[in-house]
């Protein structure tokens, strides 16, 4: 089977995802941690709808109201310097 | 302080700017692309009538108009997170921390991902990034290429790349996988696709409209679909078919294609190589709501709407005081829907400053009824269910404000 | 140069270039246009490999071209992390691809690799376990 990468930033790969699901029976948060699919340098902005269809289909339970991991800011990467300047205001 | 803060200078941020302005209230809109118009710069598509629907010219009317009002509007800039005050927002951005009493997210939305393999290959890109560096940008993508994933979206995409003159190969459906199931499986795609049949020169299309009256005939519309396709334009879209692997070492150099069934199966032994030097990813659009999400906004998950949405009502407010929406981030419909949505949140949002309020709300009415209306005459539709969608975000409001 | 603009459009007519821009690339000399971002300016001139993933090396270009995705991210004039779809192109940029990091870490071949991830670590213990010998 050709290798499906799910996670571009952390090159997590769809088997490894459904295997952690099917073996943990666990939480999109539970998967980011034990995969790291989720947690590269996007932010998880381009694997979270793939990531999400995966739990849909595995956990065979609709999405629920809330968003299945956590949207945690920033939203976009910021350096420690920009946070860390004064002037910023 | 502003009164209004834009976060999208797309067609609902910037017909929510123009509405405000007409107001006279203190508005910033930002983004974080280099140039105001959003996902509208990339549109061109031909109306039923005839007429071109020219995204960089209808941005234009909107700049224009934004302009004569005196609008701020500054690109380049991106929010990375927003906190709530005692008297309204603070967004941090790259810029530093802008503040406003009010503040409307119009970020529209984001592609998502049909993963196969070989799709982190350079040469790969998403059907959008394609439709931007052709109709903006003025790049051909590549020489010859294949679209992965067929709907509304990259239909309309694959055209205006033909036009542009670049050398697609065909459309066909991404392999089966628990992350793609949505878009390989010939079934949904056929149920959707038929919903821009009319755009289609193609009778091929039209006929299979007549079987979409139960699901056991859909299930027969699939099983006849034509081997070699229909096409549009001149371009084979493949129902029938399915990308299994982008196949290269540096860059793409070749996809590997199989026949499948009318439940996306890989019939074996009928894989082939296709020479292509460019692939486009089309997976959908869902609604691009992260802003919404750090501040706090309930969301629901409708299907109809494309996934999970900030809950508002019908005049674009979320339960938030002062956080209002508009446009794709409130559900995945055309770019004009999505105008009428940013009048609209607009004038709310003048509403919230109070004056002449008699007049406000005629216009607030109007601006509704517009929205509706606008919603009923769509060419391009990208749910159904868009309306019952709609009337369900409605009660989820009422559910939640009035408990 | 260049031979990848779309010069003539049957609706939007004739590109009209306002103005040449000179930037460099990995040391090489391009040019693009006025209104060019980073990453139009050098798929136009066919350069699709804008970075290799940091632990991999497998390479990459531009993905979803709005800032989402972060797979176009170079160095532009030393500042590393700069998406190549979102920057306009100014005279005179030195942009660098991205290059593949050191993963001290990371044992060579015909060594138990390091586990990664928590998942890959009860893999190898439990793996350790079932080769102990019963004592």
């Amino acid at each position: 089977m050709d290798r499906i990468v799910i996670c571009r930033c952390e090159e997590v790969d769809l088997e490894e995802i459904e295997q952690t699901l099917i073996n943990y029976q666990c939480s999109m948060r539970e998967i980011k941690l034990r995969t790291r699919a989720g947690m590269g340098y996007c932010g998880g902005r381009t694997c979270r709808p793939a990531l999400n269809a995966i739990l849909e289909k595995v956990s065979g339970e609709k999405q629920p109201h809330q968003i299945p991991l956590k949207v945690q800011p920033p939203v976009r990467p910021v350096s420690l310097g920009r946070i860390g300047e004064t002037n910023y205001e | 302080m502003y009164d209004v803060l834009i976060i999208g200078a797309g067609p609902a941020g910037l017909s929510a700017a123009i509405a405000a302005r007409e107001w006279n209230l203190n508005v910033l809109v930002i983004d974080e692309f280099l140039k105001p118009g959003g996902r509208l710069l990339g549109q061109l598509h031909q109306e039923p009538d005839g007429k071109w629907w020219n995204g960089i010219e209808e941005s234009k009317i909107l700049l224009e108009k934004a302009k004569e009002l005196n609008t701020d509007i500054r690109c380049g800039i991106s929010a990375h997170t927003i906190e709530k005050t005692d008297h309204g927002f603070s967004v941090y951005t790259n810029e530093g921390i802008l503040e406003a009493e009010n503040l409307l997210i119009a970020t529209g939305a984001a592609e998502s991902p049909a993963p196969i393999p070989g799709w982190t290959l350079p040469g790969v890109m998403s059907i959008g990034a394609a439709q931007v560096m052709t109709n903006v940008h003025r790049v051909r993508v590549g020489k010859k290429g294949i679209v992965v994933g067929v709907n509304v979206l990259s239909v309309a995409i694959a055209r205006e790349m033909q036009l542009a003159g670049i050398d697609l190969e065909c459309m066909a459906l991404p392999a089966i996988n628990s992350a793609t199931e949505s878009h390989g499986s010939p079934k949904k795609v056929m149920k959707a696709l038929l919903r821009i049949a009319h755009l289609a020169p193609s009778t091929a299309i039209r006929f299979g409209s007549r079987f979409m009256k139960g699901d056991g005939t859909k299930a027969l519309a699939v099983k006849f679909f034509p081997k070699s396709g229909v096409k549009m334009w001149g371009m084979p879209i493949h129902l029938r078919k399915a990308v299994t692997r982008i196949n290269g070492t540096n860059q793409v150099e070749s996809v590997t294609i199989c026949d499948i069934t009318a439940d996306g199966e890989i019939i074996p032994g009928s894989e082939r190589n296709i020479e292509v030097d460019f692939v486009c990813i089309a997976g959908g659009l869902y609604p691009l709501a992260e802003l919404a999400a750090v501040i706090g906004c309930p969301f629901q998950y409708i299907e109809e709407l494309g996934g999970h949405v900030p809950v508002h009502n019908e005049q674009m407010e979320t339960p938030l005081e002062g956080l209002f929406v508009a446009g794709n981030i409130t559900g995945i419909e055309s770019a004009k829907v999505a105008r009428a949505q940013g009048t609209l949140a607009g004038l709310s949002i003048a509403k919230r400053k109070g004056q002449n309020l008699a007049k406000l709300e005629n216009q607030i009415q109007q601006a509704k009824m517009n929205v509706r209306t606008i919603r009923e005459n769509a060419t391009i539709q990208f749910h159904p269910g868009i309306e019952k969608g709609r009337s369900r975000m409605e009660e989820a409001y009422y559910d939640i404000v009035h408990g | 140069m260049n031979s990848h603009r779309i010069l003539d459009h049957p609706v939007l007519g004739k590109l009209t270039i306002e103005k040449e821009i000179p930037f460099t690339f990995d040391g090489k000399k391009y040019t693009g246009y006025e209104g060019d971002t980073i990453a139009s300016a050098l798929l136009a001139q066919g350069i699709r490999t804008l970075r290799v993933h940091e632990e991999s090396g497998s390479p990459r270009g531009i993905y979803c071209n709005i800032g989402h995705c972060f797979e176009c991210r170079v160095t532009v004039d030393g500042t590393p992390g700069i998406r190549a779809c979102l920057t306009e192109l100014n005279p005179d940029m030195i942009i660098e691809s991205g290059k593949q990091q050191f993963s001290p870490f990371k044992s060579t071949e015909n060594q138990d690799d390091l586990p990664r991830t928590y998942a890959e670590f009860e893999k190898q213990l439990k793996g350790e376990k079932e080769d102990e010998p019963d004592v």
